[in-house]
């Protein structure tokens, strides 16, 4: 036990601790800066911390998916694309949205997940990837998005 | 040997056993508030597409199961760790199995980046042998070069998602500084819309302003490692007003890497604070009891 005082007790760390400690602290600062000049995300935690990194130019179009969905009740809504929603993330959805296109059916989860998560609210019996384009003209939105159907599911019951 | 011992100052083990207490219970709030669609991802593994880490330690798929036991374990060893009792065992067992949550939870195409600093903080944290136990390691000023070196490590991690978040803009770019010209606020906006942020889109020269404001900062940020007292508290001031700023307008906001920032503050001097306030307290109590005696004395001598 180690009571207070006025000169509190300095406990050092062995030769050998140290040199293990500084070691691992410099190695881990080298994987970080690797991961950062030429590593992607794959390599968390030591990824390049990439987060709103790129330069968007002035001019750019602004791609937002999203997915639509027919429901049982005749009812077209947009899919809450969260996991309390679908139990899917919209950044999911983006993410795999090319392999999505090739195969729609993989859009069959989030017709399960929200069904699983919302039992008693109208089911969905198709859904749409959509993509939503935002124009912008000198750094500036310029009108309402344009929309594009990207890949159509006839949900499996 | 300088710059050996800059990794390993001596620091109290009172701010070890803080932020034993904090950080543990933060991820069992991390897991059902941030992270958490791991237990989702084993009952429905589709997307899953392991990360390197798990492809390099050939980590089983997720499933009910594997989840379910991570998520038990991960909730029992969190909270003996934060008694600061037996933390060291528990430390061992939540570093890798939150190592692993974490992985599951961002196998699936997107990666988040603010958790850095706290998945390196589990990793440290256990490396410290506490000097007491339970409640009165809080108050534990024996100070520590392992100690030192645990902190030192949360404290680089905190600072490098800053500075390397400016790297990875300068890389974007083709190693250009153009990202504080371009419309990145304006296309975060528009992909996340809420109220302030769509306010924002009016005026571009503001989010321009913000822009620069928050690259320079990034860059600058190591320079808190070697600021000292209210210098560097003015320093972690800045980027959590930064966070504020990014959740008012982007609904960001990089909790996990917010709460490492105790890291930098003496939280071992919270306990002689406390004693401190109460002896006073004490004392006074003792005064007015004893000029409460010495009136009566008067008042039954009159």
């Amino acid at each position: 036990m180690v009571t207070q005082s006025q000169a509190p007790d300095v406990v050092r760390v062995g030769r050998v601790g140290k040199a293990v400690r500084v070691l691992v602290a410099v190695a881990g600062i080298g994987l970080l800066i690797n991961g950062s000049v030429r590593a992607s995300d794959d390599a968390w935690p030591f990824g390049p911390m990439s987060q709103y990194a790129m330069s968007v130019p002035d001019d750019a179009k602004i791609d937002y998916t999203r997915v639509s969905a027919v429901t049982d009740a005749g009812t077209t809504v947009d899919v809450p694309l969260n996991i309390e929603g679908a139990g899917v993330a919209r950044a999911e959805i983006e993410a795999r949205a090319g392999e999505i296109v090739k195969d729609p059916s993989l859009l069959q989860q989030v017709a399960d997940g929200w069904a699983r998560k919302h039992p008693d609210q109208p089911k969905y019996v198709k859904l749409e990837l959509i993509r939503d384009t935002t124009q912008l003209v000198k750094g500036k939105v310029e009108g309402p998005p344009t929309s594009q159907v990207l890949a159509t599911w006839e949900v499996r019951r | 040997m300088k710059i050996a011992n800059w990794f390993t100052p001596t620091i109290a083990l009172a701010r070890i056993a803080w932020l034993r207490t904090v950080l543990y219970l933060f991820v069992i709030l991390d897991m059902h508030a941030f992270v958490r669609d791991t237990r989702d991802k084993g009952e429905h593994p589709g997307l899953y597409e392991p990360l390197l880490l798990a492809r390099l330690l050939d980590l089983p798929k997720p499933s009910v199961a594997n989840t379910t036991i991570l998520y038990v374990v991960l909730i029992v060893a969190c909270l003996i760790g934060a008694t600061n009792y037996f933390p060291r065992v528990a430390g061992w067992i939540v570093a890798p199995a939150f190592t692993w949550w974490v992985l599951i939870g961002m196998s699936d195409g997107k990666v988040d980046h603010d958790h850095l600093a706290l998945v390196i903080a589990l990793w440290v944290l256990p490396t410290v042998k506490a000097g007491s136990r339970g409640i009165t390691s809080y108050g534990d000023q024996t100070r520590s070069e392992a100690a030192g070196w645990a902190i030192r490590c949360i404290q680089i991690c905190v600072i490098a998602t800053y500075f390397l978040s400016a790297v990875a803009k300068l890389r974007s770019a083709g190693w250009v500084l153009s990202w504080p010209g371009s419309a990145v606020l304006t296309w975060a906006i528009v992909r996340r819309p809420h109220p302030v942020g769509e306010w924002l889109l009016h005026y571009p020269w503001v989010l321009h302003v913000m822009q620069w404001v928050g690259i320079i900062g990034e860059f600058c940020s190591p320079v808190i490692l070697w600021l000292k007292g209210r210098w560097q508290l003015f320093g972690a001031l800045f980027f959590l007003g930064f966070h504020a700023a990014n959740t008012a307008i982007l609904l960001i906001h990089f909790l996990p890497t917010v709460v490492c920032w105790l890291a930098f503050a003496p939280l071992e001097r919270i306990a002689p604070w406390f004693q401190a306030r109460r002896s006073d307290r004490d004392a006074g109590k003792a005064e007015d009891q004893a000029e409460h005696g010495r009136q009566a004395e008067q008042e039954a001598g009159a």
